[in-house]
């Protein structure tokens, strides 16, 4: 053991035995040249849990949902769906604080060599809010639900190299894929893969194996929770009731944390939140660039945007922090034109931050040899500053000579008319859980998603070596490389990653950031509890 | 006057079918439909397909109306094509409590306005004409969510006297229901006081020149006699319409009200239904307003021949 190892050995226990505060053990940790997200982390692994208290009746104020949300899994696509049914139900695996995939209704699991075939254990002893006890079934027919020909799931892509799914017993399942994919419990920790019994379909009555069970449900206006008692995980589900308030104002979902009404909002305005933050009823949790990647994406089969050059003199001409400082108020870090984020274990950090330089982006756009026009079509439905992004970039442009025409179109049926179909448009795009899933579903030659068009045998060839990768090194060389690849010839031009800006009452205890959602991964309703 | 009343009321329904047609048209000729809009940027064509082979979009769209429109007939309003409830249901406490808020903002509303429209009136160019005129100018001068936003940040996050939320549920007391809505009430009255107010003084005012004004004048009455006995059963008329136009308003006009207070009512229900083109909820939401309108309207068309002697006689064909 090195004298640093030893260090860390002993904070850790004096923080397991409470005698250590997080922040001394950040600053103790940062002084032995451990970064200072990972300490937190760290932290809280180790760290005695803080004893939840339990009781009291939580409200929530949330965008993310309409007046025709579902219970039914194949529906889900915005927040409020995912913190509702992630109340009532549990899914296959969760996330740690850091993002890696922990267990939760799969106890444990083992890859064979190659990664394809996989046998996951079930959690023993869970029981439904009707009385019958989980099983292997109830999770084959919960896959099920998005799997076959004609199922509208959104998850129906990611479970696609799924070949069979069996039951060894009732407590393990052996799946199959179709290629070895070292991520596939990531893959399985997506929030449309929540277990039901087997057999049931009745969405307005949902049963799970979660901390609640539904009093009552209306879509657009109210969803409302009582305890089912004697929750599975230790420490979670500690409210007596919960209820999630459909507020889709920003400014009325602040006014309600601040009168005291709810006990904590999503998605603040980043542009009051430095304001919002010296009102003492007020605390803020920031999860820093974990949020949507911003994008403005070419298609590079579609001429102009075939010139490499151009693609080059597009991403050295747009000014990222400007873009920041004055669409999202600082609250985002600058892409770097690809969609990986740092907080992913595989992000590449050699390679260096794309500055803005506009000497740069006139060389490549005369070298590129472009007559005509640029033209980048935005729109309030790629997402709602936009417009205000492609302004600030066609202006940041005109300082390398590069005449941009943006031209803002409706935003009805955007993702529908323009995404995917024009040369030049703005896009966002939501974290993906693993380096793998990102980079295959935005850049691999067979994804549907595709935006830019960029297909490279060669980079299909690398996403799938390090697929089946299971010594982490390796991995991390081969996602190096192809971030590299994407970031120098690829079509998009990533320019910002937001933050998630989460509101609570100060009487709110056990929220922490989390890499993947907001609001405590949007699992609140389980972990929060009353101080 | 039973004629009249027929007459009015078949006019109304040609129109409401109209309107059922025109909506739907409309709708239509959004860009995208319910599967795209559902499933948003996470589609892929198989999806897409199968979402709408199963809703049965792939049929023409006058089949789909008709289909609508026989459903309708029998008091049947159909599905919500993206959560699968049924849309009278759904609807039904949404319409409550769309007209709770309206019923309770008109309350106020339209005593204040025609009280002090008759004071105005009365008092015409003295101070309380003036005090009156101003301050109702000055509230119909600014944009709603910003008379809203103040009153939440002074009444609600600074002193704590009224919650910022106006959700009302089921199972809420009569008098909770009339606590948590008050700021909303009272911003709506703040939006239609200025209208009813300017018309009942204006029309009040212009019968005032009559001849027969005069005469009563000179008899030696009161001007508030004068205005309450002579002037105003003359001027109802028009005062009537105004209220009945400001009414339909309060039920139809106030999504953006809904959306501050966070109230649910239908503007929010058909917003959602229209970014999610689930088409039978628009459908459905655009019907009960254009009733509400048309209703109104005829009410008041009505109750202005009643309360004019003149026009009652014309229009009995005498």
């Amino acid at each position: 053991m090195t004298e640093f190892e030893h260090k860390l050995k002993m904070a850790e226990a004096l923080a397991a035995t409470g005698k250590m505060s997080r922040r001394e053990f950040v600053q103790f940790a940062a002084a032995l040249g451990i970064a200072i997200p990972a300490a937190g982390t760290l932290f809280s692994k180790v760290a005695k849990a803080e004893d939840a208290k339990k009781g009291g009746a939580l409200v929530i104020g949330m965008e993310g949902g309409s007046a025709s949300d579902s219970y039914d899994p194949r529906t889900y696509a915005d927040s409020i769906m995912i913190a509702a049914s992630l109340a009532v139900m549990n899914c296959l695996v969760e996330f740690d604080d850091a993002g890696n995939p922990t267990p939760e209704l799969f106890e444990s699991w083992e890859a064979k060599p190659g990664a394809a075939e996989w046998v996951f254990n079930v959690r023993k002893g869970i029981k439904f809010s009707n009385g019958k006890e989980l099983d292997a079934e109830d999770i084959i027919y919960s896959i099920g639900l998005h799997r076959g020909e004609d199922t509208k799931s959104p998850a129906k892509g990611i479970l696609e190299p799924i070949t069979e799914i069996k039951a060894l017993s009732p407590t393990q399942i052996s799946m199959t894929l179709k290629e070895g994919n070292a991520d596939f419990p990531v893959i399985l920790g997506d929030y449309h893969l929540v277990v039901v019994p087997k057999d049931f379909n009745d969405w307005s009555k949902p049963i799970g194996t979660g901390a609640y069970t539904l009093e009552s449900f209306e879509p657009g206006v109210r969803i409302v929770f009582k305890n089912r008692g004697d929750y599975w995980k230790a420490n979670r589900g500690n409210f007596d009731t919960v209820e999630i308030r459909y507020i889709q104002d920003a400014a009325a979902r602040t006014a309600a944390l601040q009168s005291g009404e709810v006990h904590a909002i999503n998605r603040l305005d980043a542009r009051t939140v430095d304001l919002l933050m010296q009102d003492e009823n007020v605390k803020v949790v920031r999860t820093k660039g974990t949020g949507n990647r911003y994008c403005f994406v070419s298609r590079v089969t579609m001429d102009p945007f075939t010139n490499k050059d151009l693609r080059t003199a597009l991403k050295y001409g747009i000014d990222r922090d400007q873009i920041i400082q004055s669409v999202f108020s600082g609250y985002a870090v600058p892409g770097n034109d690809h969609t990986l984020d740092a907080l992913n274990p595989f992000y590449n950090t050699n390679l260096p931050q794309r500055p803005y330089d506009p000497d740069k982006a006139a060389f490549h756009f005369k070298k590129a040899g472009i007559s005509g026009k640029v033209e980048l079509q935005t729109s309030e439905g790629a997402w709602s500053s936009a417009v205000d992004c492609a302004s600030i970039y066609q202006e940041s442009l005109k300082k390398a000579g590069i005449d941009l025409t943006v031209t803002k179109v409706s935003g009805d049926g955007y993702w529908d008319n323009v995404w995917l179909k024009v040369p030049f448009c703005a896009v966002y795009w939501g974290r993906r859980m693993s380096a793998d899933a990102t980079l295959s579903q935005v850049y691999g030659s067979a994804s549907d998603w595709n935006d830019s068009d960029w297909r490279k045998p060669e980079f299909d060839k690398i996403i799938s070596e390090a697929r089946i990768e299971l010594d982490n090194a390796k991995r991390k060389e081969l996602y190096f490389k192809a971030q590299e690849m994407i970031s120098d010839d690829g079509g998009m031009i990533c320019f910002a990653i937001s933050d998630y800006l989460d509101g609570y009452s100060p009487k709110i205890a056990g929220v922490t950031p989390h890499a993947r959602y907001d609001l405590a991964d949007q699992r609140l309703a389980e972990k929060a509890w009353f101080a | 006057m039973f004629r009249l009343l027929i007459t009015r009321v078949v006019l109304g329904l040609l129109t409401l079918f109209a309107i059922s047609i025109l909506i739907f048209a409309a709708t239509e000729m959004l860009p995208g439909d319910v599967a795209s809009a559902v499933l948003g940027q996470g589609a892929t064509p198989e999806t897409l397909a199968a979402f709408r082979l199963e809703l049965g979009l792939d049929r023409p769209a006058y089949i789909r109306y008709l289909e609508w429109f026989t459903g309708v007939l029998q008091g049947d309003l159909g599905v919500s094509l993206t959560n699968k409830r049924d849309i009278l249901e759904s609807i039904a406490p949404r319409f409550g409590n769309t007209m709770f808020l309206a019923g309770f903002a008109a309350l106020i509303a339209v005593p204040v306005s025609v009280g002090l429209g008759i004071l105005a009136a009365i008092n015409e160019g003295k101070w309380i004409d003036r005090v009156a005129n101003i301050v109702s100018l000055a509230t119909i001068s600014v944009p709603e969510f910003f008379i809203a936003y103040v009153l939440i940040l002074y009444f609600a996050v600074k002193h704590r006297w009224f919650p910022s939320l106006a959700t009302v549920f089921p199972d809420m007391a009569f008098s909770t229901k009339l606590y948590v809505t008050a700021l909303p009430a009272i911003t709506l009255t703040l939006l239609v006081t200025a209208h009813m107010l300017r018309m009942t003084r204006s029309s009040v005012l212009a019968i005032m020149s009559q001849p027969y004004i005069e005469m009563a004048f000179l008899k030696g009455l009161p001007r508030a006699r004068v205005i309450m006995r002579h002037a105003l059963p003359n001027a109802a008329a028009p005062i009537i319409a105004v209220i009945a136009l400001n009414l339909a308003y309060l039920i139809v006009g106030v999504v953006v009200i809904e959306v501050v207070f966070v109230y649910p009512g239908m503007g929010q229900y058909m917003v959602d239904g229209v970014t999610k083109r689930d088409l039978p909820v628009v459908q459905a939401c655009g019907l009960v307003f254009a009733s509400a309108f048309i209703i109104l309207n005829t009410i008041a068309d009505i109750l202005g021949i009643l309360v004019n002697p003149r026009l009652r006689k014309r229009n009995t064909g005498h």
